[in-house]
């Protein structure tokens, strides 16, 4: 049954993929801002795909789609601290999410990808939560690993107080 | 006649500064020890240094100190109110030094917030966040939310130890000394760290599908913030990423468990249980509880926020809980959360100005003042009622029954009365800078009864008037004002006494 269901979405999200064109092309911002708006739409939003990808037994595989200015310059690879992520759920087949690159996080930058799909704004038949339900995916950018030099400075400091702590204890009272 | 502070005084506050900064300085070494671990370099050097600074501040006050120092009431005060100054400000190294925060501010901020349990952040790109700084963030908010005094007094503890427990905003002592008070309240936390950890990455592993080690990642994290009713997240959508009710159920039982007082724990492990229920403390909290969630839930359906039932009494509860409880958890978006008007606005807004039991690791003016609160006014009522020579008595139960006396009331109603006044100062400088009534108040009792929801407001943008002001708000209603006093009545005996 599990696998007949697989076969089914699989099925359907390839041949959904054909009516990409039709999608409106918005911004991960957008979709959060107007939620209730784009409730039902199919949309295309590009950015990165970050966190984990959690494949569960029903068959869909869940992660978070970020649309924010680290997309393209994450911190550790030079961008600016210019506030908080931008993201939404995403949900997808299975079989789609295994030849994915592994989503962002401290030692990588996830795949950048256009997700099209329909706008699930509080969802009934998942107790009202909000999500982005892939019908395509392509990929932009495929990820790459970040920069992870060591603070040399800081590390020679806190080993120098650490010794000087040790003198210190030895000396006694001052 | 005002007595200035002699240099002794000053000698004995260094050095219980400095055998708690040891403390924080052995806490440290677990997020250095992750970083080694998990081969994460670049804050590795960062960790050190900030261990480095606690380390040599800590032998450094004890080495000035003389051999037995004695700690009296006033010292404890301003020992726990610096204590609360200074583990932030050192915490916060490891922050700035990874570039996701803008300004020295900023990293100070979220190390504030994270201590205070408060759970407002202002950094940049979490989502790419080394794992050992994540881990840092959170387990500030465990050591924050039990006390960092209480972790010292788990270890050491002398004369002068009741003042330490008392300034750190506990009003309970349990059992004979604080030092077995302390160890029961450890106790606790590792009982539930264990079973909760298990249960979230079982969970996180089995049903959500994520690979082992970052399901317990995530499970290690989120016990942590939710244990200490503090709200950080390892991922920026909070809660709201993991898309599982299973998830947030299992997470909602360390919620439960931060918020009620140890001296409930207590009763609870050691019997009786009906009195643990019949507290007034407890009945407070079930009823605002039902109170403002229907209020919450009303307020949703009538502007069709939900289109189904199910997914208003999850998506309300959830946030309702997660206000009352002050952990600050949610499972919308801050920009929906603004959205909400009339009725649910007012239901989240009080959950979250009442807040949880008082000794527990939640926030806001407490239950068992907003008890009593309604038992004064009630009383009040009665006595102008009747015949002017009747005598009005009013008793309560807390383990055990007590009667409300003038003294009680009196102190209720000064605390109670700091915490609206904190709340509205806030607000007061959120409007003057532009930022209409209804946020600034939101955001103003979130920081003040350190409950970390946010609207919008709190923001690497803000202005930096309103950020020291919410750091302030956050450090007074964690500390329950009484060691903010004390310390500032120290300084000013400092530069004024004789």
């Amino acid at each position: 049954m599990r696998r007949l269901r697989l076969v089914v979405m699989t099925t359907l999200f390839f041949t959904v993929s054909g009516a990409v064109a039709a999608a409106e092309e918005i911004s991960v911002p957008e979709l959060i801002t107007n939620s209730k708006a784009w409730s039902g739409s199919e949309v295309t939003v590009e950015g990165e795909l970050v966190g984990d990808y959690g494949f569960r037994d029903d068959g869909w595989m869940w992660t978070q789609l970020n649309g924010d200015s680290y997309v393209r310059s994450p911190i550790r690879d030079g961008g600016q601290p210019l506030g908080g992520n931008t993201g939404v759920g995403v949900r997808m087949p299975t079989p789609v999410g295994v030849g994915l690159d592994p989503p962002g996080g401290y030692r990588t930058r996830g795949p950048i990808v256009k997700v099209t799909g329909i706008w699930k704004h509080h969802d009934p038949s998942r107790q009202g939560e909000s999500y982005l339900e892939a019908t395509s995916i392509e990929v932009v950018e495929p990820g790459q690993g970040m920069n992870q030099e060591p603070q040399w400075i800081a590390t020679w400091i806190g080993l120098g107080l650490l010794g000087g702590s040790v003198a210190l204890w030895r000396k006694g009272s001052i | 006649m005002l007595v200035k502070p002699t240099k002794a005084d000053f000698k004995v506050i260094g050095y219980y500064l400095g055998r708690i900064s040891l403390i924080v300085a052995a806490a440290g070494c677990l997020p250095l020890l992750w970083a080694a671990l998990t081969a994460e370099w670049h804050p590795f050097g960062s960790f050190l240094l900030m261990i480095g600074v606690f380390t040599f501040l800590g032998v450094l006050g004890i080495r000035l100190a003389p051999r037995h120092p004695k700690l009296d009431w006033s010292h404890g005060m301003v020992v726990v109110a610096l204590t609360w100054l200074v583990v932030p400000l050192i915490g916060a190294i490891p922050f700035f030094l990874s570039g996701h925060f803008g300004t020295p501010l900023d990293a100070i901020f979220d190390s504030v917030s994270g201590l205070t349990t408060t759970g407002l952040a202002v950094i940049s790109d979490l989502d790419h966040l080394a794992t050992s700084l994540n881990f840092w963030r959170h387990l500030l908010q465990f050591l924050g939310g039990l006390g960092i005094i209480v972790a010292a007094l788990t270890v050491f503890a002398g004369p002068g130890g009741i003042t330490l427990y008392f300034g750190e905003g506990r009003g309970e002592r349990f059992l004979p000394s604080v030092t077995s008070t302390s160890r029961f309240i450890w106790t606790v936390a590792a009982l539930h760290l264990i079973v909760v950890v298990a249960a979230l990455t079982i969970v996180g592993w089995l049903v959500l599908g994520f690979e082992v080690h970052r399901a317990g990642f995530h499970a290690i994290n989120m016990f942590l913030a939710g244990f200490s009713t503090g709200g950080f997240a390892p991922q920026s959508t909070s809660i709201g990423y993991y898309h599982s009710a299973i998830f947030e159920a299992v997470a909602a039982i360390s919620m439960v468990a931060g918020v009620m007082s140890f001296g409930l724990h207590h009763a609870l492990w050691r019997g009786p249980r009906r009195d643990a229920i019949a507290n007034l403390e407890t009945r407070t909290i079930l009823s605002t509880f039902g109170f403002t969630l229907v209020l919450t839930l009303l307020g949703l359906a009538a502007t069709a926020a939900f289109t189904d039932l199910m997914g208003l009494t999850r998506q309300g509860f959830f946030q309702i809980f997660s206000a009352h409880t002050t952990t600050g958890w949610a499972t919308i978006s801050s920009t929906e959360l603004s959205t909400w008007g009339g009725l649910a606005f007012g239901g989240i807004a009080i959950a979250m100005a009442l807040g949880g039991m008082g000794s527990a690791t939640a926030g806001g003016v407490k239950a068992l003042r907003v008890g009593l609160t309604v038992k004064a006014v009630m009383n009040q009522v009665k006595q102008a009622l009747l015949p002017e020579r009747a005598v009005v008595g009013t008793t309560y139960y807390q383990a055990g029954k007590r009667h409300l006396t003038h003294d009680t009331v009196m102190a209720v109603m000064t605390i109670s009365l700091l915490y609206v006044a904190l709340y509205l100062l806030g607000a007061g400088v959120g409007v003057a800078y532009g930022i209409p009534l209804q946020e600034a108040l939101f955001e103003s009792v979130s920081a003040s009864a350190t409950i970390g929801l946010s609207i919008g407001v709190t923001d690497p943008s803000m202005p930096t008037l309103l950020q020291i002001v919410y750091m302030l708000q956050m450090w007074a209603g964690r500390l329950e004002f009484l060691a903010l006093f004390s310390l500032v009545g120290f300084f000013y005996a400092a530069v004024r006494g004789k």
